[in-house]
């Protein structure tokens, strides 16, 4: 079943098209990749998805609900079931990490202090981050924040995730670290993970499906497999330089 | 910078580059170029390079930029005899269109009302989105007396401690000098008269209606209408408002509504500080070098003072709060780009705060004068 359904998007900003017709679908628990080049449109695609940027045409169902024509109320119990990890984390830098994780919580239900305290600790300790509840997120290095960020993403037990560039400047061991985070989440919570990314370990060890971007369309959507096997060049190189590198 | 020389010479309709064509050089180049093209006045010219040894990206954009001047004046122009390395870096360094010939740069030409007319809908974008976030800004705000969910817990009590206890410090030093000086250059003044006295009804006046209010939303636009800019901004350039938005919460209300209630809450408490602080600030020069003493100069501010002397600056110093927190937001939200711009913004939004202030304060001055029929 289908949780996201995006169909024939074009959108962009200030007047310059970013996406054309864009189509694609994300199976419910599954892991998939949007891939592409930089600038080829991934994060535009994953803005309209939670309403950051309206679309200019086209179709975005979440959860079987067209969202591109709802108001903001019905939105927001959208985004309750959607948690989203920002690229450079986005934590809000003046509070702490736990501050930051009880964000959602605090703001979306109705859990006392001690429940919302201890669920601070669950999702910190499933990010490996419990002994960095107290430090503010500039304290944090890179690769913490991304794991801290996630902690807030999956706060509320989201049925869908959306990350952007999750691994983006990570080394490749933290990289793994956080690849197997999501495979953890897909598998025990049962989330479905839309990934944006470029990083092609990364996609080979978690992606279950894949979505190839390039400027700004979709040049193919399969599995990994069918992707290597598809005989496009640009697909090819992407994942020879990709593993290369 | 290498310093490698190259030659230009004109031989008829052929222009010659010789040597090594680096950036150094183009635009002496460019100039006598443009000299000799101004004249000429063939059908064709030839940029010959068979003497040129080197080119560099400058150089490059120099033979590119005599094509497009030739295209503009009507004149064919070829490049000829280029040296295969030549041609290898004019067609790496040149934009594709260029090198195909197939088209000019895509630099838009405007006419000056084109210019005019794009500054006027920019302008009329930034007033409408600046109602936008007031309207919206004065909803929350309302809202969120009766509604505390998307609200920070305990923001506003850390936001007065920022915006208000914090500025105590600096707004009682500054009204104290203000209402010291006040008093000390009118004494200088009065005392010709013998009117030594009257320096309390001048101050304690001057005080409550214009200096109190305005050196209060002064130092909280220098303090605080920074602070906020700087902190909105930031938030949007690292997507933290972003994610707010991904939470289901509403920026305007998690940040700014706090803010709102803080300075609305805080300058007209630090104004009537201020106030009080000044008329002391002239007490001390009343004592110290005028002789009047304490009991005669209370005496004389309660009489020259009424209540709604005071009320005037309230309501002056609540209309600069939401001017300085309004513009910082503004500013804040509106940012693009990075960290640099950030400090833009900050910058901007002082300035135009104060600017504001200062304007609002002739505005209600006049209204009050003339209008408000509040005791003029």
């Amino acid at each position: 079943m289908s949780i996201v359904n995006v169909e024939n998007v074009t959108s962009g900003y200030d007047g310059q098209k970013i996406l054309n017709n864009v189509s694609m679908n994300a199976e419910s628990g599954r892991i998939t990749a949007i891939l592409g080049a930089s600038g080829c449109g991934k994060t535009t695609l994953l803005k309209n998805l939670i309403r950051l940027i309206d679309v200019w045409s086209g179709s975005i169902r979440l959860f079987d609900q067209e969202i591109t024509t709802m108001d903001e109320a019905e939105f927001n119990s959208i985004l309750r079931r959607i948690g989203v990890l920002f690229q450079n984390g986005a934590l809000l830098n003046s509070i702490t990490v736990a501050e930051n994780v009880a964000i959602p919580l605090q703001q979306h239900t109705d859990l006392t202090e001690e429940i919302i305290d201890r669920l601070i600790q669950v999702k910190l300790n499933l990010v490996e981050l419990n002994y960095a509840s107290g430090m503010l997120p500039s304290e944090l290095s890179g690769g913490m924040r991304k794991r801290a960020a996630l902690a807030r993403a999956i706060a509320l037990d989201p049925e869908l995730l959306f990350c952007d560039e999750p691994t983006a400047g990570l080394d490749p061991a933290t990289s793994a670290d956080l690849d197997k985070l999501i495979l953890t989440l897909r598998d025990q919570l049962g989330m479905t993970v839309v990934m944006i990314t470029h990083e092609v370990p990364s996609v080979l060890r978690i992606a279950d499906y894949v979505v190839f971007m390039d400027r700004g369309e979709v040049l193919f959507t399969g599995s990994i497999k069918e992707a290597k096997s598809s005989g496009i060049k640009k697909i090819d190189d992407f994942f020879k330089m990709g593993t290369a590198a | 910078m290498r310093q490698e020389k190259a030659a230009l010479s004109f031989h008829g309709n052929r222009i010659f580059f010789s040597g090594a064509l680096l950036t150094w050089q183009v635009s002496r180049f460019l100039r006598d170029v443009r000299a000799r093209l101004k004249d000429f006045r063939g059908s064709d010219i030839i940029v010959d390079l068979s003497e040129l040894e080197e080119i560099d990206t400058a150089g490059v954009a120099l033979i590119n930029e005599i094509r497009q001047i030739a295209k503009r004046n009507e004149i064919e122009c070829r490049v000829q005899n280029a040296s295969r390395n030549i041609k290898r870096a004019m067609k790496i360094f040149s934009l594709p269109d260029i090198y195909e010939g197939e088209g000019e740069f895509k630099k838009e030409k405007y006419t000056i009302f084109e210019g005019i007319g794009d500054w006027l809908v920019s302008i009329a974008a930034n007033i409408k989105y600046f109602f936008y976030l007031l309207s919206d800004t004065i909803f929350y705000s309302f809202n969120g007396f009766f509604k505390r969910h998307g609200m920070r817990k305990g923001e506003f009590i850390n936001q007065s401690i920022l915006i208000g206890m914090n500025a105590l410090p600096i707004v009682g030093l500054i009204s104290f000098l203000i209402g010291f000086i006040l008093a000390l250059q009118s004494a200088a003044q009065l005392r010709q008269f013998g009117a030594n006295i009257y320096v309390a009804d001048l101050v304690a006046i001057s005080m409550t209606r214009e200096m109190g209010p305005i050196m209060t939303a002064i130092v909280l636009a220098g303090r605080s209408g920074s602070a906020i800019a700087s902190e909105i901004a930031t938030m949007v350039v690292t997507e933290e408002t972003d994610a707010l938005k991904s939470m289901g919460l509403n920026p305007i209300r998690y940040v700014l509504v706090p803010k709102v209630y803080a300075i609305t809450v805080s300058a007209p408490m630090l104004t009537i500080l201020s106030m009080l602080i000044g008329i002391f600030g002239s007490l001390v020069i009343g004592i110290t070098y005028l002789g009047i003493g304490i009991e005669p100069f209370y005496n004389e501010v309660i009489n020259a003072l009424i209540l709604k002397d005071i009320i005037t600056g309230i309501i002056k110093s609540l209309v600069f709060a939401w001017i300085i927190v309004m513009i910082g937001a503004y500013y804040g939200f509106r940012v693009k780009g990075g960290a640099e711009n950030v400090g833009r913004v900050t910058t901007s939004s002082v300035v135009v705060s104060i600017f504001l202030v200062i304007l609002a304060d002739s505005l209600l001055g006049l209204f009050f004068y003339f209008g408000g029929g509040i005791g003029y």
